[in-house]
């Protein structure tokens, strides 16, 4: 038995109080003014009497309820010895995480970390059961509540660290969630890991880690000494354009987390398996220096290319993959009216500079479009035509298959009424301006992709193109991107597409100077490449990826591909594992470091991806974190006694529990007083009626 | 009239005169107004009399000299003595004894002011507070020096009386106005010096209800008003001896007062002003005769 607050036992001294007031104060309980005292001080008074103590039952309570009172406030608890040996009484469920990060690769980490799991599974008592959850930056139940030794033992012996980058919020939850099943009385997680520092600051999710009542964190620490390590940095790769190859520059820097300077280090990029140069660099402790490599031409699709470091203490974190293909161009047909192809003078030689993507353009008239522009082209744009009723048709379908449409009204514009709903709108009458004051495009959607590289100050001035014609729009039913300051759509998308069908906009006005002066504008040429780039659903393929990144399947894009996918698709994992992936609404998550070869089955090898899967960078780091601050930071106090699982601090409920003592006392203190008042108000009423 | 209810009303002047009239109107007969003029009995001249009071008719007819004597000195001189001690601020029930007194004092001024008598006014704790010398014109001096008398000082009646007797040295009347805290032997020697110079005196005991009844029911620590001694009382205890205490010190102030011709009169604050204002006139109707 302890207290809390042993220095407010010195109140015991106030059990003093009530002999005084017995003994002194007892009948000066109201004080009454009166003019003069000279006829009460001549009446004897009787002043023996409250010199002594006439109540002694009332004298008794008075100082065991002020005693009761202090010993309570003074909170006395029972030692942990007493109260341990009250909550080691039960069976218990305990949860070993144990982390398979690739940073557990560094010394003699994971051994340990093995042995260490295995010392938590013979401790199990008999009636006790564990869960074996194994967890990098996602968390995985290997084992889920069994009192089987042997199976625990297996699994332990299967596991292997992995690739994956230290996050200690997912297993929490997870080993929380295992043991809120639990029904046994006691329960505790043991936590085997390196303690990276990276894997619980400033990641998602850890403010909403919760353990369940009564549970208890043991940290088992498996790092030790000082670290040292070098780890490459994602590269950085310049595209440029060289003879109508690409050409790579690639920039690779390393990192040096160790404590003492690193000279002479060399990075070396391999190309499709051969090494095309290697560079030497010094770097100091804490700090970071990056080489430039020489360009190298993009020969063929999927060239696979790594920067390499030499070995160290932690091998993964010294490669980098990365893919590269050559640009993909975007095909598109441009549909003027017969003799009238200057008219697209100013929107072909704004596409013919566009890098990313680059843009393949090809001239038609309504009449000398074919079935095999359109199965090749990306996008159309019809530039002021009268659209025949077939080659409308045909649009239709070419949208429906996942084509961009663009179709800009002048005055020679039509199209025909059966194929209203293709468009977001009909062009109607046209709006002559020439004699008033020209508009000016006066709204813009800026969170609409094809605005928002224009939604920061000075970054294109729409404003300040004249308008001198445009048509207004009959049956309007899509999205307004852009209006005239009279309030006249501009812009016009088609809504409610169907799945698969491409994208198709209305711009209700000419695409050269017959109208407005836009085509002279500084903003016409981003505005023209982010339209193509929109309706072309174009994206640049990532370089690399990440480990446990999800990434979707492929999807089959006009002017990519050859045809459509007849079959599956399957993933060829860095192992050599073939991983299948439903073409629709399908994803492949990354689990291995390395190259990932992506194929539709049916599609030919010119549809085969090659994807760069590389490690978590930010794992390399690993400078520690004190377990007993995860371990406060999760469960609100300092963790138990590491060195068993056994010897877990008890909850914050069993300690609550042993403290409660305190509560039972000042309830006792309270009725006590209670009791005094009722016997001290009959005794006096009584005292009153005897004199 | 209810003295509670005068206590509230602010203005002394409007008290008193309500007071008087009322009491008066209800009268059937003045049994003072006008009888000071009467004649009363000649007397045989003696050296130092004024010759201007000689009855030169008388002295025609028996050749003597013979001093015409009325029946009172109409213009004779009043004063209150009002006791403003600590321990006349005490009150139970809405009113003080000071503030009791206070009106009783205004209606008796005023009272005397319509009779065209001189009115003076003292106040006084262990000494004289206020003093305003007996005049026609005093009234509302007096009214105005009554109206702002604050209790301050425990009191004791010798050494003021003593300075008013040396003070007040025209015979006149007299009302002293006290609770009379003291033991009445010393009383008595304190106002005797003011009845020997030969003023005419009614002693006017005020004590609030709670003094002579006694009605406390808890024990309690008394506390004097004026020394701020405390003292553990327990009033079932103490009641009844308190009560003939009380009694047997108002006896004693009634012989005493009686052995020298003073009219004492025992005041509740409870009771009408009428009741004291008729103790006074019936006593002066006694008094009228003077010599």
């Amino acid at each position: 038995m302890g207290f809390v607050a042993p220095l407010v036992l010195m109140g015991l001294g106030a059990l003093a109080i009530p002999v005084l007031i017995h003994l002194i104060q007892r009948e000066r309980k109201r004080v009454v003014e009166f003019p003069s005292l000279m006829f009460l001080r001549k009446i004897p008074y009787q002043s023996v009497r409250r010199r002594r103590i006439r109540d002694w039952l009332l004298l008794v309570m008075r100082l065991a309820a002020l005693a009761l009172i202090v010993v309570a406030f003074a909170r006395p608890f029972f030692r942990r010895s007493e109260l341990a040996a009250a909550t080691q009484n039960g069976a218990r469920e305990a949860v070993i995480l144990v982390d398979t990060s690739y940073s557990m690769e560094y010394g003699d980490r994971w051994p340990k970390a093995k042995a260490a799991a295995a010392d938590a599974i013979r401790t199990l008592g008999p009636g006790d059961r564990a869960s074996l959850v194994f967890f990098s930056s996602g968390a995985e139940v290997a084992v889920r509540s069994a009192a089987d030794h042997g199976r625990l033992e297996s699994a332990l012996a299967a596991a292997a660290s992995g690739p994956g980058a230290t996050r200690y919020a997912p297993a929490l939850k997870l080993a929380g969630s295992l043991l809120a099943e639990s029904a046994l009385p006691r329960r505790e997680i043991i936590l085997i890991s390196d303690f990276q520092r990276r894997g619980w600051e400033q990641t998602p999710g850890r403010d909403d880690v919760k353990l369940p009542d009564r549970t208890t964190l043991t940290p088992v620490n498996v790092a030790s000494g000082e670290t040292a390590n070098l780890s490459v940095t994602p590269v950085s790769l310049q595209r440029t354009r060289f003879e109508n190859h690409d050409r790579i520059v690639v920039t690779a820097g390393v990192v040096n987390r160790g404590t003492k300077p690193v000279t002479g280090t060399t990075l070396a990029l391999d190309v499709d398996g051969q090494t095309i140069q290697s560079l030497a660099t010094d770097v100091a402790p804490g700090g970071s220096s990056s080489v430039t490599f020489n360009p190298f031409t993009v020969a063929s699709r999927n060239m696979r290319g790594t920067v390499r470091l030499p070995a160290d203490g932690l091998k993964r974190d010294n490669v980098f993959h990365f893919v590269v293909s050559p640009s993909e161009p975007v095909r598109l047909i441009v549909v003027n009216r017969g003799g009238a192809e200057r008219e697209a003078l100013y929107l072909s030689r704004a596409l013919a500079i566009s890098e990313s993507p680059r843009v393949e353009l090809t001239a038609r008239t309504p009449a000398t479009v074919t079935d095999a522009d359109l199965r090749l082209a990306a996008v159309v744009l019809v530039n002021d035509v009268q659209v025949p009723d077939e080659l409308a048709d045909r649009l239709t379908r070419f949208v429906a298959a996942g084509g961009g449409l663009l179709v800009a009204a002048g005055p020679h514009a039509t199209w025909p009424a059966h194929a209203a709903d293709t468009l977001p709108g009909l062009p109607g009458d046209p709006v002559d301006r020439t004699t008033s004051t020209p508009s000016r495009l006066g709204s813009l959607e800026y969170s609409h992709p094809i605005f928002e590289l224009f939604r920061a100050p000075r970054t294109g001035d729409f404003s300040a193109a004249r308008f001198y014609g445009f048509r207004a729009v009959q049956k309007p039913t899509g999205q307004v991107l852009a209006r005239f300051d009279d309030g006249t759509p501009a812009l016009m998308e088609s809504k409610d597409r169907k799945a698969g069908a491409g994208r198709v906009l209305l711009w209700t006005s000419t695409m050269d100077l017959e109208w407005n002066d836009l085509p002279v504008k500084p903003v016409f040429l981003p505005f023209i490449h982010t339209v193509t780039k929109y309706l072309a659903v174009f994206t640049e393929p990532p370089a690399s990826l990440t480990v446990g990144q999800v990434i979707p399947a492929p999807r089959k894009i006009p002017g990519r591909g050859a045809g459509p996918a007849r079959g599956g698709t399957i993933a060829v994992a860095p192992s050599g594992a073939r991983v299948s992936i439903e073409t629709e609404d399908g994803a492949l998550e990354l689990g291995e470091q390395g190259f990932y070869d992506v194929r539709t089955q049916g599609a030919g090898a010119d549809s085969a991806t090659t994807l760069a899967s590389n490690v978590d960078l930010s794992e390399s780091d690993l400078s520690p974190l004190d377990p007993r601050e995860l371990a406060a930071a999760v469960a609100g106090r300092a963790p138990g006694d590491p060195a068993g699982p056994g010897h877990g601090r008890p909850s914050d409920e069993a300690q609550a529990q042993a403290q409660r003592l305190w509560w039972y006392l000042l309830v006792a203190g309270g009725l006590l007083l209670a009791a005094e008042t009722l016997l001290s108000n009959r005794l006096s009423q009584n005292g009153a009626r005897v004199s | 009239m209810d003295p509670v209810v005068l206590a509230r009303v602010g203005n002394l002047e409007l008290v008193a005169r309500s007071v008087v009239d009322g009491f008066i109107n209800g009268m059937h007969r003045s049994p003072y107004f006008g009888a000071s003029v009467d004649f009363a009995e000649h007397r045989g001249y003696t050296a130092g009399d004024d010759i201007r009071r000689v009855d030169w008719k008388l002295f025609g007819r028996t050749d003597r000299f013979y001093i015409k004597e009325y029946e009172a000195d109409t213009n004779a001189n009043f004063a209150c003595l009002l006791d403003v001690s600590k321990s006349m601020a005490f009150g139970s029930r809405g009113i003080t004894k000071l503030d009791y007194g206070r009106i009783l004092a205004a209606c008796l001024t005023y009272l005397v002011h319509k009779q065209r008598d001189r009115v003076g006014f003292a106040a006084f704790d262990d000494d004289i507070v206020e003093l305003v010398p007996p005049s026609a014109k005093h009234m509302d001096v007096t009214l105005h020096v009554l109206d702002r008398l604050k209790p301050s000082k425990p009191g004791r009646l010798m050494p003021p009386m003593k300075k008013l007797a040396e003070t007040f040295a025209r015979r006149g009347l007299l009302v002293l106005v006290s609770d009379f805290y003291e033991d009445p032997e010393a009383v008595l020697e304190a106002v005797a010096p003011l009845r020997f110079r030969g003023h005419d005196m009614i002693v006017f005991h005020v004590l609030d209800p709670a003094e002579i009844e006694f009605g406390y029911d808890q024990a309690s620590a008394f506390e004097d008003l004026e020394s701020g001694e405390q003292i553990p009382v327990v009033p079932e205890a103490l009641a009844d001896q308190y009560r003939s205490l009380v009694r047997e010190h108002s006896e004693a102030l009634r012989s005493k007062f009686a052995e020298l011709r003073i009219d004492y009169a025992l005041l509740n604050t409870r009771a009408p002003l009428d009741h004291a204002l008729f103790s006074y006139l019936s006593m002066r109707e006694q008094m009228s005769r003077v010599r």
